[in-house]
């Protein structure tokens, strides 16, 4: 072996690392896993758009939550039956820009390979919310939405719902069937932001950035769009 | 003590069983090399502990994901290194971890080895410094490959980047280090 390397693996003996702590102690009460993960089953695509007004109250009869997907910002409530809401109304996106103001505006922006029809900028949560929006506002095809930073998103998922765990960059979930969105604002109350498409979504966290797609896609196709943004 | 790949293959499995006992082997076997990678990536030792735990408790629910037969570990590091990098990037920190060494005596080996003699006192430090003075990139691959001695496979799991990468980066490291070394 050349000097160098040898006289390397010996410094690396020398490092002065912290003793490692017993962790197998420590993560004992958190092995617990969820029965549906184990099985995930597959139910019919149902489109289901729904919005809900003002503040949503949740059933306190929250079944699961689930919130080790590797999406840091995004938490997953299973609940026994979707809350009360209301039908789809218009689309609140905020301030609709050009793809090249509102990379100005949120420097952090993905942009994947296809150009979108419309791009919106909103302030409604912490850090700032931006939707990119495939087909016209009134018939929608696909829309991402990404947030950053301390942005916190709440899917409230219903017992058919499937909740697949997908390979995409930090951790990222599949979501088939019906859900209800909801962005947390800038006072920490999750919101449902007027109307929001939940049909099929991917949902992905790459470095500080939360993202998600959704529309009339399959898994494959959305992961495809995914994987080029960048 | 994990000690062959057909137990550790026999205790992943069992694992995905949902054997929690089998996973706390596993976790026994690996969580030393799991919080020195976590370690080098977050610089801090209360981040690197959480992130370690985090990326057992992680990889465990993900155990449905892993594919049979291949090595657990190199998968594992993937896990918990992107827990440690994800906390170093919330924390705003931009600078690795600058390595340090022991400052006592390392061993009671009464006859030094050659090695202890081409790393006694002088030469020591200069290694250091030069290891310290690398970009970033090519300092956590040295710190990868040599002091923690992960194979190119677990380091690129670490590291986030392809094997490929992690040999032309070390090559490169190298050849800074021996500029800096000579």
């Amino acid at each position: 072996m050349p000097e160098l390397e040898t006289a390397l693996r010996r410094l690396g003996a020398e490092i002065e690392f912290p003793p490692a702590p017993d962790l197998s102690s420590a993560i004992r009460p958190r092995l617990e896993r969820p029965r549906a993960w184990r099985r995930p089953f597959l139910v019919a695509l149902a489109i289901l758009v729904v919005a809900i007004g003002a503040v949503l109250a949740v059933p306190p009869a929250r079944t699961a939550i689930l919130d080790w997907l590797g999406l840091r910002n995004v938490r997953v409530v299973r609940v026994d039956e979707l809350p009360p809401a209301r039908p789809l109304g218009r689309l609140d996106l905020g301030g609709e820009l050009t793809l090249a103001e509102a990379k100005s505006r949120a420097p952090w922006l993905l942009v994947p390979d296809r150009r979108p029809d419309h791009v919106y900028v909103s302030n409604v949560v912490p850090g700032g919310r931006v939707t990119l929006l495939w087909g016209t506002p009134s018939n929608v095809r696909l829309l991402l939405t990404e947030t950053t930073g301390r942005a916190y998103i709440e899917k409230v998922v219903q017992g058919d719902t499937e909740v697949e765990p997908v390979d995409i960059g930090e951790g990222g979930a599949w979501f088939h069937g019906s859900h209800i969105v909801m962005f947390q604002d800038r006072h920490g109350v999750f919101r449902e932001g007027k109307a929001r498409l939940a049909e099929s979504t991917l949902a992905w966290q790459l470095g500080d950035v939360t993202l998600r797609l959704e529309g009339k896609i399959s898994k494959d196709e959305a992961l495809r769009i995914a994987r080029t943004a960048g | 003590m994990v000690s062959r790949p057909h137990d550790e293959s026999a205790l992943v499995e069992r694992a995905r069983r949902g054997d929690e006992q089998a996973y706390e082997e596993l976790v026994r076997a690996h969580q030393g090399i799991a919080f020195r990678t976590a370690y080098l990536l977050a610089g801090n030792a209360s981040d690197a502990e959480e992130a370690a735990q985090d990326g057992f408790v992680k990889a465990y629910r993900a155990l449905g994901r892993f594919r049979t037969g291949s090595p657990f570990r190199p998968w594992l590091l993937q896990i918990v290194a992107n827990e440690a990098r994800n906390r170093r990037r919330s924390s705003g920190r931009r600078a690795a971890l600058a390595l340090r060494a022991a400052t006592e005596e390392t061993s009671g080996d009464a006859a030094p080895s050659p090695e202890g003699v081409l790393l006694a006192g002088e030469n020591r430090e200069r290694l250091f410094a030069a290891v310290n003075g690398l970009r970033e990139e090519e300092r956590l691959v040295i710190a990868c490959r040599f002091f923690l001695e992960l194979s190119e496979q677990e380091t690129a799991a670490a590291l986030d980047v392809r094997v490929g990468t992690v040999k032309s980066r070390t090559s490169r490291a190298l050849d800074h280090l021996r500029e800096a070394y000579a």
